[in-house]
């Protein structure tokens, strides 16, 4: 069993049309950390007695608590396979072993971000989905995720044990089932279908769907029942595999085949006749005990039993029993290989994806080609703690080179620009580590092709960061990941014991570090905020933070808090007027929201700054409708140069106009940032210069004027243009059987949510529920739900958009008002707001 | 002329003090807000000091409207009138001045003593700690009314309850002759064993062993900059204010506390500028040149450029002249230095911020020092303490790693300047190029690390000339009339 030595791996990495990396991604609780575990189980690390039984990737105790896995996690796996079963595998091969590095993810949305992490360094994903639940939420985002990356798919129905031991559904309603699955998530992936990867879907007759029970550890594609029955039948392969599946009937008593069933009593679908009914006998026949009927079907399928194992007894027989008959290991196991792509196949259409530089330059090249002598590029995507607290290991994977122990690298950071020093070390790597489940084994060097974890480099990377060598100093970074889910719930954190704040501050850096998500900040009145995806993302950050980051230093944090955005609703009533302290100098301006969706393209970075202005009018003029002079007259987007609001010039005329742009840009990056109502964002604000009034002495139109004067302006517009707040709000997503719909109704009244979507899930009792639900009232929403439906809902929110809240927050007593009020209170600020007449000047 | 006039205004003190020193020459500095008194203050010196002396005439020149903080003596000011000494009036923070001997006038605020103490013995009643008595220097003139009321009502009730007042350091300051020499008086910093504490012109002393955490600090006085700065700098112990004016106790200083935190938010800013301006808020706080140059090396040390910026009362549309410096330190006496508003568009700092801000390795702890030499004491025991191993800074505005340009440009230091430059010619270069280009480029500006490299970045860099149009420009008639509103308006 423990045949696994870290040479034995560190050979077979060179392979590289021999390895295969891959994800697991589902829905949560569909079972991906059980499947996981019997793979590894097989490769041979754990017993495989206690496969299904112990996670052997939920390394955290709370992980295992919970039952749900939290942070992806890394593994290398080693297969050999037989000749014979490689008999009809066409690609570039280097001899049987193969090596497989698995990385298995959490699948609750808060840590959707973990996903993302593990897709970038892998080519292939097992896509889990429970035969019962079907295709959900969790698994829709992390499809189109994957495709996104251009990772192909392979899917495996999971849970089969629940059709034969708890639905206990016959063969036909069972196919019907998995039939729907199937095709529900083909579906997906064919909306999200890339010429360059070609067809995604997967097809039970062609292997790239397995049909698993990862709790017992067994698992078959119908290529293993086809081998079975192609030599009965006398029939090749590939032929018995598609009678197998869809519309394949079979006769026992005619022994014939059709394509429509017949009526008879006898005749019955190829899957339900050859595959389901066999396994639904042998489990039937252990689990009432009836081992002298059951050692003669054994036989007959030629699995050998142990002695000891004989001697097992209902469950624990059955599961054996599967185990020896139909392993887990095999069957999936063969399916990534036969159907995943080698870095070697990936990488070609890949490499678009990734490089950010020019594609036909050398590190490009090599990536496309996977050369182990070619350049070193090397994707970190996540810090993984290290036993040692306060060490991270930097987890990521190589796509050219080779890194070894003792390497100089150039890590060049996600604010890295190709020829400047920002966002740049050159750093040597202490020692590289390869991972297996609980333990890490150091080897020399890792080649290309393969994830790697890397000692030494911690101290430079904060999230994610492209490795190069040394010397080569014209290599372009890997693009930076895009996550699914962003960072709308923050809590202010402070040290109960004032004198921690150092240990506080240290501990902020390494969650910040530990989590590809979590964003660790300072508001303006001195608090340190940490932002999560979500609540329970929070809580698992924040008890990272107090026990393994600040060594159990006590923090005090606030109740979640929620950003708003301001807006505003109409053009503004007039056009507003300010003076310069000087008084010579006169900007005019009116603010008018931004066209619908405007806002969203300039977020996707569809329309920015570093557009071509010629590409940026035209989708202004065409999506909306702006004129296309007027498009050219952008001076910036802000706040921070890129966000959501605009300065346009509509000025004819102006002398001197073009000197004092820059400090008009000031004034509005500065204002965009802080706006007039509490100090929130500006979002979907255009503001527009109509007219400038400037002293004809240079030295009194200078930056001291103009800059403080744009900002009252632009705060005087806003507020003359019925200002509004934005709420975020959530998409929720709710499943659950129809008698919990009442409770699930009430609960989202209560919080102010909204259903736009209520759809039985066919062939289920259940209910697939879509709701928004505005951030600031999903603080014990899960909880609540639960209460009300008795523990049968399950919530999963995923930000979705800004919603405007409809009541004027001018007008006093309103709930926009009291909200501003609020929030102004929170961060120090008087509570009056600045009236108009303190922005705004009159002749 | 009224007795309470005079004594307001100290006339006899001065008078006698100025004799003495037999000045010919005294600047007298008002505040605006006492100015209104100042030519009765001149006549009633002059007619003391004919009285006094009659053999030298004695004259006085007012000064008002001090470039800096009306508390700081205006030095340069009275320099010009070639003045021997200055006189000044009103709130004072007392910092100590390089040139010139000053006498202060607090002048006297009046307040009921009884209630002081009654309030005193009541709030002592409801703690165990002893009590330490701070005021305002306007209250100096009641504290030995109210020390002995206070030692007459312990005696009275035998009541357990230790106080101990602080003293006012004196009411005149001579400059000492080596600016050095002042910066090693001792201060409240941590190592020196001495307990010896100065704050705002008072000093006090703790017996040797005690804290001054274990202290309650009962201050006397209005809610003004002092007091802010006892809060800041005493940030761990509790604290009563007594508000004369409506003779109450105010206990509540959420608001002031908030301000710590807001300090450490501004420190954490000032990490991630480039730019610094250097303010130079004060030109008669002794040590101020010191201070600068202690600064210029501190940010060069810490590979950032700075620049130095002498101004009056700095305020937002005179710093927004300078939009390329990231942050500012305002080095000025301690009641002034805390300058924080909205306002502001780039966060303004004291030089202890700085300090914290710059120097890799120190860490906020919460302590809190205004006055130079501490700043300076602290320091420099911090510079020897740590040379820990280069690592880059963890940054919470852009939440995550980043260097600060020292590891690379501390050994090309020379060149820094032909860097610069170099960056000149190029900004020439773009200028002379054809606009058009850029026009639209909304491109991200990195941050500039200079203020050469700044500009380069703007899309304006200067006038522009038509060459293709040489025939002289049509006479336009302008506006005329005032700013506030044209003729033609």
């Amino acid at each position: 069993m423990v045949k696994f030595t870290s040479d034995e791996l560190r050979r077979i990495m060179d392979y590289k049309h021999n390895i295969r990396n891959m994800s697991v991604i589902a829905h949560v609780d569909h079972g991906k950390s059980t499947l996981t575990d019997s793979l590894v189980a097989a490769a041979g690390i754990i017993a495989q007695e206690v496969a299904g039984d112990v996670r052997m990737t939920d390394t955290r105790a709370d992980e295992a608590e919970r039952g749900i896995t939290i942070k992806s996690t890394g593994i290398s796996l080693y297969y050999e396979m037989t000749d014979a079963s490689l008999k009809s595998f066409t690609g570039a091969r280097d001899g049987n072993e193969y090596l497989i590095n698995l990385i298995d993810s959490p699948g609750h949305v808060d840590f959707s971000s973990e996903v993302t992490a593990a897709l970038r360094i892998t080519d292939g994903a097992l896509v889990v989905v429970d035969c019962i639940e079907g295709v959900c939420v969790q698994t829709e985002t992390v499809l189109r995720q994957a495709l996104g990356e251009r990772i192909r798919p392979v899917l495996t129905v999971n849970k089969m044990d629940r059709c034969f031991l708890e639905l206990q559904v016959d063969g036909e309603e069972a196919y019907q089932n998995f039939q729907r699955v199937i095709e529900n998530a083909n579906v997906i992936m064919a909306t999200y279908e890339d010429p360059l990867l070609g067809d995604v879907q997967v097809y039970p007759e062609k292997g790239t769907v397995a049909f698993s029970a990862g709790l017992h550890g067994w698992a078959f594609t119908l290529t293993n029942f086809a081998k079975m029955y192609a030599s009965k039948f006398g029939v090749d392969e590939t032929k018995m595999m598609e009678r197998l599946w869809g519309e394949n009937f079979f006769d026992p008593a005619t022994r014939k085949w059709s394509s429509k069933n017949t009526g008879s009593a006898t005749c019955k679908r190829g899957f339900v006749q050859f595959c389901y009914e066999p396994i639904k006998q042998i489990i039937a026949t252990c689990m009432n005990d009836q081992k002298d009927k059951l050692w003669p079907m054994l036989a007959k399928l030629g699995v050998q039993m142990k002695s000891d194992e004989k001697e097992l007894m209902a469950k624990p027989l059955m599961k054996r029993v599967m185990q020896t008959w139909l392993p887990a290991s095999t069957a999936l196991l063969e399916m990534m290989i036969f159907h995943l792509p080698s870095p070697h196949t990936a990488q070609r259409y890949r490499v678009e994806n990734l490089y950010e530089g020019p594609l036909d330059d050398q590190y490009a090249t090599a990536i496309r080609n996977c050369d182990p002598n070619g350049p070193l590029m090397l994707y970190v995507s996540k810090m993984i703690p290290a036993s040692d607290k306060g060490r991270f290991f930097a987890f990521g994977r190589v796509f050219s080179g080779k890194v070894s122990t003792g390497m100089k690298v150039r890590i060049m950071g996600p604010n890295f620009v190709p020829g400047e020093k920002k966002d740049l070390y050159v750093k040597s790597v202490q020692r590289t580590v390869i991972w297996m489940g609980k333990r890490q084994e150091t080897v020399e060097d890792v080649p290309c092709g393969n994830t790697v974890a890397m000692v030494g480099l911690d101290q430079f990377i904060t999230k994610n960061a492209t490795l190069t060598n040394e010397k080569e100093v014209d290599a372009h970074p890997i693009r930076a990941m895009k996550f699914s889910v962003s960072p709308v719930v923050r809590v202010a954190v402070q040290c109960k014991v004032a004198s921690d704040l150092p240990k506080l501050v240290e501990g902020l850096k390494r969650l910040a570090k530990s989590d590809p998500m979590v964003v660790c900040t300072m508001e303006e009145s001195g608090e340190h905020i940490v932002a999560g995806a979500g609540e329970l993302h929070l809580e698992i950050c924040l008890k990272d933070l107090q026990d393994d980051f600040m060594g159990g230093a006590e923090i005090v944090k606030s109740d979640p808090v929620v950003s708003f955005r301001e807006t505003v609703l109409e053009r503004s009533v007039r056009t507003v007027m300010s003076k310069s302290p000087n008084k010579h100098n006169r900007l005019y301006m009116e603010a008018r929201p931004l066209e619908d969706g405007l806002a969203e393209a300039i977020d996707d970075g569809r329309i920015g700054p570093r557009d071509d202005p010629k590409i940026r009018s035209k989708i202004l003029a065409e999506e909306f409708g702006w004129d296309k002079d007027l498009a050219k007259k952008i001076w910036a987007f802000g706040p921070e140069t890129t966000g959501p609001n605009m300065v346009v010039d509509m000025c004819k005329g102006v002398q001197y106009l073009n000197e004092i742009k820059d400090s008009v840009v000031a004034g509005f990056q500065w204002a965009s940032k802080e706006g007039p109502l509490c100090d929130e964002n500006m979002r979907g604000i255009c503001f527009e210069v109509c007219d400038v009034v400037l002293h004809s002495d240079a030295i009194h139109r200078g930056g001291g004027q103009v800059i403080p004067t744009a900002r009252r302006v632009i705060y005087a517009s806003q507020l003359t243009a019925k200002p509004r707040l934005l709420e975020p709000v959530y998409m929720v997503e709710i499943q659950a059987p129809e008698g919990a719909l009442g409770g699930i109704y009430s609960v989202l009244n209560q919080k102010r949510g909204h259903v736009f979507e209520e759809m039985q899930r066919p062939g289920t009792p259940l209910y697939n529920i879509k709701a928004y639900l505005p951030v600031v009232e999903s603080f014990g929403f899960s909880s609540q739900l639960r209460a009300a439906t008795s523990g049968q809902a399950f919530p999963q929110c995923v930000f979705d958009h800004w919603e405007m809240m409809s009541s004027d927050p001018l007008e006093v007593g309103s709930q926009a008002s009291t909200l501003v009020a609020d929030i102004r209170k929170r961060k120090g600020m008087k509570e009056q707001m600045t009236p108009l007449s303190d922005f705004e000047d009159k002749l | 002329m009224d007795m309470e006039f005079q004594s307001r205004y100290e006339i006899n003190r001065t008078a006698e003090f100025i004799i003495s020193k037999s000045f010919t020459r005294v600047a007298l500095q008002f505040p605006d807000e006492l100015l209104k008194d100042s030519t009765k203050v001149v006549s009633a010196l002059k007619s003391k000091t004919r009285l006094l002396n009659t053999e030298r005439e004695v004259r006085f020149f007012v000064m008002a409207d001090t470039t800096y903080g009306s508390c700081c003596v205006d030095e340069v000011g009275a320099l010009h009138i070639d003045s021997e000494c200055v006189v000044h009036y009103g709130q004072t923070c007392l910092s100590p001045t390089s040139v010139l001997p000053a006498f202060f006038v607090f002048g006297k605020a009046s307040t009921e003593v009884s209630s002081c103490v009654k309030h005193l013995l009541d709030y002592a009643s409801h703690s165990d700690k002893p009590i330490m008595i701070l005021y305002g220097l306007e209250y100096a003139h009641v504290i030995p009314r109210i020390r002995e009321e206070l030692m007459e009502a312990l005696s009275r009730t035998e009541s357990e309850a230790k106080f101990s007042v602080a003293n006012v350091i004196c009411s005149f300051i001579s400059p000492s002759k080596d600016p050095r020499e002042s910066m090693e008086h001792p201060g409240p910093s941590g190592e020196s064993d001495s307990r010896n504490y100065r704050l705002g012109g008072l000093t006090w002393d703790l017996p040797e062993g005690n804290k001054i955490e274990d202290y309650l600090l009962f201050w006397i006085g209005s809610d003004n900059s002092a007091f802010a700065n006892v809060v800041l700098t005493f940030n761990g112990c509790d604290l009563v204010r007594y508000d004369a004016e409506e003779d109450s106790l105010v206990t509540e200083f959420a608001q002031q506390r908030r301000i710590l935190k807001r300090r450490y938010y501004l420190v954490e800013k000032a990490k991630d500028a480039n730019i610094i301006g250097i303010l130079v808020g004060t030109l008669g706080v002794a040590g101020y040149l010191h201070m600068i140059h202690h600064m210029q090396a501190l940010i060069s040390a810490a590979g950032k450029k700075s620049y130095i910026l002498a101004m009056g009362r700095p305020n937002p549309a005179k710093l927004a002249n300078f939009p390329e410096c990231d942050v500012f330190i305002y080095i000025s006496c301690a009641q002034t230095a805390l300058l924080d508003s909205k306002e502001f568009m780039s966060p303004v700092i004291t030089p202890f911020e700085a300090n914290l801000a710059f120097s890799r390795g120190s860490e906020w702890t919460g302590a809190y020092l205004m006055h130079f030499q501490d700043v300076i004491n602290s320091s420099k025991t911090e510079s020897e303490a740590h040379s820990e191993p280069e690592e880059p800074r963890f940054s919470f505005f852009q939440g995550g790693y980043v260097e600060d340009h020292n590891a690379n440009d501390q050994a090309e230091n020379g060149e820094g300047d032909t860097g610069e430059t170099m960056a000149l010619v190029q900004a020439a270069e773009k200028a002379l190029q054809l606009r058009g280009k850029d026009q639209n480029q909304l491109t991200k500006q990195t941050a500039a690390k200079s203020g050469p490299e700044y500009f380069l970045n703007r899309a304006y860099r200067g006038l522009e000339i038509n060459s293709d149009n040489t025939s002289p420009e049509p006479f336009i008639v302008g506006r005329s009339g005032k700013a506030s509103g044209y003729k033609h308006e």
